[in-house]
């Protein structure tokens, strides 16, 4: 008997249940020990850093004291963040633009095209971002690919080059984000039912319009999370803006890099990350929400 | 011609022929099913009558006028898909007033013709429900108001009731039918369901292996198989081999019998097709010609209907009887079956 045919049992015995239940409790406690020590740890280290009275020579000594925060309550904070944010919100707008029809393009290929794809997308990803990041320095600089060819077609003036700036540094990240999207689109895409579009298309709809106005629409939750994910982990972004941009760009990441290191106030940069987190946990908690009352509405 | 018409119609996938030059002609206002098991190529032809498969070869004609090379979205013919394919994150109004929407139709008269649509169906006051709020048969009826909304030319099916249970199936059959009578439109459903298709269909387009097996009225096609293929698929038929003998006689086992016409060469192989319920049973036998004999096997008293299955010479023949009519005969009892010749069909194979 093949396991095709093997019977398959309506309910499973208490005892099996039972000990499916202690295998499961197993799997779990691991991710759960890990998140756990890694996260909520180091998280509410922060948080008692932050409250944590600023000692010059020792860094800092325990405490409990809002001075740092304070310090947030400052027009500079609000630039950073600002910029951080707009920084993030351009990333997520053009890596969704470019990613989403990208991956929908991919799920109507021949499914060997589309493996390739994927093979293709998930080598891009096996490059260290530091090497990508130095790669666009050169290839942005005086002396590089770029510069050289829009400076031969009279696009640029001699000896000027293409960073640092905001364009390079968003150009930068959207290169290495993008194939993370693409993959985060490609699963939901491809399990898009191809009856719903040729529907839109015997009503009428030309490709296009379809495109726009069911699978957009019906992806709309993708979408948004595809948004989140981009704004998170642009949000953080240290090394891009670091090589790539003057200070006016640089993100809270390296702010929060440089009151630790450069300034050595601890206690300071733990009170920029849980400002952070704080201000991400509220993003993610309106965009629910939003969603929630959307859905409601629907 | 005014209608639908297909010529030659020819669809292949690599070495794989899904339909092999199809012609058909479908008068307008005609309900037509396409019959056959899964994989016979129905569903390929509907496709391409929809434009959502190109054909590697022939044409479609609408009245006359080559559609062959139109795509879907030019050709706007409502269609109702298997997994019906509405939208999930569109109101029932807003499916419904889709097409409607596309054509630039205003507000006020999308909302007249919902209300109008969602009225046909039998869905009134529904236009804000979600479609997942729906049951079965609702969805149902919303994507048929749906694929209507644009007054199409034609209407084609797919499969549509066979996600529903038996009885909700067989309430929207008749309500279809109704629904199409009423508006007079060309309608093609593709089913693998005889009933559905011999209670709904003018006529009945029979395929099996890419082909047309037979096209014709659900009685004729029923009473008159054009062949060995259609006698097996629709409805139980007693198929037996036999040899044939002349113009009216065929030889089944040692015992010859007379039949309507063979309409094939002698000395050749045959085989007699010939329904249940056009079959004889009596325990003794009637001394005239057309008969064999054999052992009851089963005998399954359906209420309605006693159905008979007897041994003739190794193989089985299935009768169904009227209880008025039924001998009370049992298992291992002899049986004379009598096979009236003008209900034996004779076919090539």
């Amino acid at each position: 008997m093949s396991a095709l045919e093997a019977p398959v049992p309506l309910a499973a015995p208490a005892e099996t249940r039972d000990r499916d239940r202690w295998v499961l409790t197993g799997l779990l406690a691991a991710p759960a020990l890990y998140i756990a020590l890694m996260a909520v740890v180091p998280a509410f280290l922060m948080v008692q850093i932050s409250l944590a009275h600023r000692d010059v020579g020792g860094l800092w000594s325990p405490g409990f004291e809002l001075t740092q925060y304070r310090q947030l309550a400052t027009p500079l904070f609000a630039r950073v963040m600002g910029f951080s944010l707009l920084l993030a919100a351009s990333g997520a707008a053009i890596c969704v633009a470019l990613a989403f029809p990208a991956a929908y393009f991919i799920t109507r290929m021949r499914r060997r095209a589309q493996v390739a794809w994927l093979v293709f997308l998930l080598g891009s990803l096996s490059l260290s971002e530091v090497l990508i990041v130095f790669a666009f320095q050169v290839l942005l600089s005086t002396s590089g690919t770029l510069a050289g060819a829009l400076t031969a077609v009279g696009l640029l003036e001699a000896g000027q080059s293409l960073y640092p700036n905001f364009a390079a540094v968003l150009t930068c990240l959207v290169y290495l984000l993008l194939p993370y999207v693409i993959l985060f689109f490609y699963p939901a895409l491809s399990q898009l039912d191809p009856e719903v579009e040729q529907a839109a298309a015997t009503m009428g709809a030309s490709r296009l319009a379809t495109f726009a106005a069911v699978v957009v629409p019906m992806m709309r939750g993708q979408i948004l999370t595809g948004v989140l994910l981009v704004i998170i982990f642009t949000f953080g972004s240290y090394l891009t803006p670091l090589v790539l941009g003057r200070p006016p760009q640089w993100t809270i990441a390296i702010h929060i890099n440089n009151a630790a290191m450069a300034a050595g106030n601890v206690p300071l940069a733990a009170a920029y990350a849980v400002a952070v987190v704080a201000f991400m946990v509220a993003l993610l908690a309106l965009t629910r929400r939003l969603s929630r009352r959307r859905e409601a509405a629907a | 011609m005014f209608g639908l018409e297909l010529r030659d119609l020819t669809k292949t996938y690599g070495p794989q022929l899904a339909a092999d030059h199809v012609s058909l002609a479908i008068p307008h206002g005609e309900f037509v099913c396409f019959l056959g098991p899964s994989g016979c190529g129905k569903t390929t032809v509907l496709r391409m009558i929809a434009g959502l498969e190109t054909p590697s070869s022939g044409e479609i004609l609408l009245n006359g006028r080559d559609i062959t090379g139109q795509p879907a979205n030019a050709r706007q013919f409502g269609m109702v898909f298997q997994s019906l394919a509405l939208f999930p994150h569109l109101s029932v109004g807003e499916n419904v007033a889709f097409a409607l929407k596309l054509r630039g139709w205003d507000a006020r008269r999308r909302k007249a013709r919902v209300e109008e649509l969602l009225d046909l169906v039998r869905l009134p006051g529904l236009e804000k429900r979600a479609v997942s709020q729906l049951s079965g048969g609702q969805r149902q009826r919303v994507a048929i108001a749906r694929a209507l909304a644009q007054e199409p030319p034609v209407f084609l099916l797919d499969e549509p009731f066979s996600a529903l249970d038996a009885k909700l199936r067989e309430e929207m059959q008749s309500e279809l039918r109704l629904l199409q009578q009423r508006l007079k439109i060309t309608t093609i459903l593709v089913t693998h369901d005889q009933r559905e298709a011999m209670s709904m269909a003018d006529s009945i387009v029979v395929m099996g292996e890419g082909r047309i097996q037979q096209h014709g009225s659900p009685v004729s096609i029923y009473k008159q198989p054009a062949n060995r293929f259609v006698a097996d698929f629709i409805g139980a038929s007693n198929l037996l081999p036999v040899e044939v003998l002349d113009a009216h006689t065929v030889r089944y086992g040692a015992t010859p019998l007379k039949v309507g016409a063979t309409g094939l060469p002698a000395a050749g192989p045959a085989t007699l097709a010939i329904r249940p319920e056009d079959i004889l049973i009596s325990p003794a036998a009637g001394g005239g010609c057309n008969e064999v004999s054999g052992i009851i096997k089963l005998v399954r008293d359906m209420g309605a209907y006693v159905e008979v299955r007897v041994d003739c010479e190794g193989r089985d023949i299935l009768g169904v009887v009227q209880p008025r009519d039924w001998i009370g005969a049992a298992h291992g009892d002899l049986a004379h079956i009598r096979l009236p010749a003008e209900r034996c069909r004779v076919l090539a194979g």
